[in-house]
């Protein structure tokens, strides 16, 4: 038998290595199982969607007030996709598991680590079928975008893009949890638990601790559905995306290091704590990035289009103290309705809390508790209201320029539906599912044998 | 380098001229020693057999060659230099014992994953498809192969790799007489086209029939090494088998 050309040990195409990654993905139940029971949630959750939403319509039919308020973004995308979101919390895990736990568990792995693939490449193009998956995964929910189209629904494209892009990067967030999970264990259901402990425990950290004070406040903020929540209200926060990359990148860096059975485990933590330092700079240069952008077609996360222009011109610095406890509902008023807006427009602008100390309970005796000082150009004066139509006047008062004149016709007009998604419930419940299932024993076909193999193969 | 490899690493023409050596490789896990200082070189082109019982440290020790697993001391030099773990993949493929590789694919597409990494065409596949019998059963997932078809495919994907050095853990085990035969003849004429065989053998007769020299291991530790002759000369048993040398050496 000749002896084969040793060169072509050093380096070798990535294409066959991500075919086998999607054959990998593709040739489990896990994948499948989480379509078929996606069809009935997304299904569901779109046909009440879309109900509640053909009533507030049938309310507003002749009162534009009502009407405006009346978005498919709101009513109809993002319940649609809450869907996705539980069944990526909960199911996705087990999907992106499945790409690297298979191979530790029926030691495939270590012929694949003596393949002349860095590991970087490896954990790349498991990255890639995982991607793939969640491409798969999103099938039932694009569905039900396309059946409120034909419906006669109306859609945004830029935050329909916007809560697409959120649902990929939160996807990929937990594939490369996941995979992170499934390097470090030796069972794959070690590393479900792992994930889980990531996606449920974010769900414990939203409901035990948002509205809490101080450190308990900054702990509520690493909860991984916060990620979705801004693409959710139609923020493009540029800060917030390149935190979430930073996170994916450094899961996917802590499976690279832990993923070679032959490094040391010293090594490998001295290795994993570099690689943590790096992450947590990336995301605190991360957080310093205020640059976002309202996508919404109501532009509800921006102050009317000519306060937008008259505010950018203002060139001093803007500082801002509220005299509110951060877990205080007129706080969370005031930052949605004002400081939030305030921040993306005003080149220089400053909001600091009082006293750090301070707490809804035991406020009473503070005079000064639930003012707002606004202070700009060497002038300040105080406020109490958590309403841009009372703040917006003052700021101009204190800049010294007069109140601009509101464009005509910028006013997002609404999209009220009557309809009902009752006809879409067999697509969900029946015709989806059938589809699925012919896709799942199409792709367990035998592939067809070259017949040189069989003609020189033989029979032993 | 440690100390203790540094002074045992012999940069001579006489070791350049061997493929591999081992040096000082030791193993622990826990307090559990699984290689103690076990040094050998491999000679090109030659069979060479990892002779020892069950839990001798034989896989241990392979694994260690092939840096899937951590060693706590010793090194590992190819043709008079030392391999840094990322190299080690460069010239050498280890084939596990008892491994069914993504066993949810079909056989072919296992076997199509290596030709296409190594760049292998379609002519040479087949043809060592043909040469391990494994046409047979290429429309069937791994999952699916009894053990023999599944040694089969192992020996497929050895083949395939265009590595110097093959390392094979128990390459006859599940096969019947017939099999181990034929088997025993394709790994000699992998070694007869210049590939040097390191296989991990815990039956001492395969072992007699297949191999050149032979590395006795016993708890860890290397308890001889030489051709059958050498070993005979060794023990002082001009005629003795394998086995009654293996058993007065251990």
């Amino acid at each position: 038998m000749r002896s084969p050309d040793t060169a072509a040990v050093h380096g070798a195409p990535f294409r066959p290595l991500l075919a086998k990654e999607l054959r990998g993905a593709l040739s489990g139940r896990a994948l499948w199982t989480m379509l078929l029971i996606l069809c009935p949630l997304v299904g569901y959750s779109f046909f009440q969607a879309v109900s509640l939403y053909g009533e507030a319509s049938a309310a507003a039919k002749d009162q534009t007030q009502l009407a405006s308020g009346l978005s498919p973004l709101d009513g109809v995308l993002v319940p649609t996709f809450g869907a996705l979101y539980v069944a990526v919390t909960l199911l996705f895990p087990f999907v992106a598991i499945r790409t690297l736990g298979r191979e530790k568990e029926t030691g495939a792995l270590r012929l694949l680590v003596q393949l002349p693939y860095r590991i970087p490449t490896l954990i790349a193009a498991k990255m890639t079928a995982i991607c793939a998956a969640w491409l798969i995964a999103i099938a039932p929910a694009l569905s039900a975008i396309l059946i409120w189209l034909l419906l006669g629904g109306h859609l945004h494209a830029a935050e329909t893009a916007n809560l697409l892009l959120g649902h990929l990067l939160y996807g990929l967030l937990i594939g490369a949890i996941a995979l992170f999970a499934a390097a470090i264990s030796e069972s794959s259901a070690t590393a479900a638990i792992i994930t889980l402990a990531f996606t449920v425990g974010s769900w414990v950290l939203d409901f035990a601790l948002a509205g809490q004070p101080g450190v308990l406040e900054w702990l509520s903020r690493l909860s991984l559905t916060q990620t979705l929540r801004t693409f959710e209200q139609g923020l493009l926060s540029i800060g917030l995306l390149l935190g979430i990359v930073a996170a994916i990148c450094g899961f996917a860096a802590l499976a690279a290091i832990w993923l070679h059975p032959g490094v040391a485990v010293r090594t490998k933590a001295i290795r994993s704590i570099t690689c943590v330092a790096l992450v947590t700079v990336a995301l605190a240069l991360a957080t310093q990035i205020r640059l976002s952008i309202d996508v919404t077609e109501d532009r509800r996360n921006s102050f009317p289009a000519a306060d937008q222009r008259a505010l950018a011109e203002l060139r001093d610095p803007l500082v801002i103290t509220v005299h509110l406890a951060p877990e205080d509902p007129r706080y969370v008023d005031l930052r949605r309705n004002v400081l939030s807006k305030l921040e993306r427009v005003v080149p220089r602008v400053t909001v600091r809390l009082a006293g750090t100390g301070q707490s809804v309970v035991g406020s009473g005796s503070d005079e000064a508790y639930g003012e707002i000082e606004y202070a700009y150009g060497g002038r300040s004066t105080r406020s109490r209201s958590t309403s841009h139509r009372e703040a917006l006047p003052i700021l101009y008062e204190l800049a010294r320029r007069p109140p601009p004149t509101p464009i005509a016709g910028e006013d997002y007009p609404g999209y009220p539906l009557v309809t009902s998604a009752q006809a879409a419930l067999p697509w969900f419940f029946g015709a989806l599912p059938l589809l699925i299932i012919i896709a799942w024993w199409w792709s367990r076909r035998p592939p067809r044998i070259p017949p040189r193999l069989i003609e020189e193969g033989g029979r032993p | 380098m440690t100390a203790s490899t540094a002074i045992a690493f012999d940069p001579t023409a006489e070791a350049a001229a061997s493929s591999m050596q081992v040096v000082g490789l030791s193993k622990r896990y826990g307090e559990q020693r699984a290689l103690a200082d076990i040094s050998f070189d491999v000679r090109p082109g030659e069979v060479l057999g990892l002779i020892g019982p069950n839990g001798a440290g034989k896989t241990t020790l392979m694994e260690t060659i092939a840096g899937i697993l951590a060693a706590d001391a010793g090194n590992v030099v190819w043709r008079g230099k030392p391999l840094s773990l990322a190299d080690r993949r460069d010239v050498t493929f280890y084939l596990p014992d008892g491994l069914r590789p993504w066993d949810d694919q079909f056989v072919l597409q296992v076997v199509e994953f290596f030709a296409a990494v190594y760049a292998r065409p379609e002519r040479e596949v087949a043809a060592i498809v043909r040469c391990a019998g494994l046409a047979a059963v290429l429309g069937k997932r791994v999952s699916a192969l009894s053990k023999g078809y599944g040694r089969r495919l192992m020996l497929v994907l050895a083949l395939i790799t265009p590595h110097p050095l093959l390392m094979m853990d128990e390459p006859f085990d599940g096969f019947d007489l017939r099999q181990t035969r034929e088997i025993m003849n394709v790994l000699r004429e992998v070694a007869a086209g210049g590939r040097t065989l390191l296989l991990a053998i815990h039956q001492l007769i395969d072992a007699e029939r297949v191999c050149d020299r032979f590395v006795l291991l016993a708890d860890g530790r290397l308890r001889g090494i030489g051709t059958l002759d050498e070993l005979r000369a060794r023990t002082g048993k001009p005629s003795a088998r394998l086995e009654d040398m293996f058993l007065a050496l251990t």
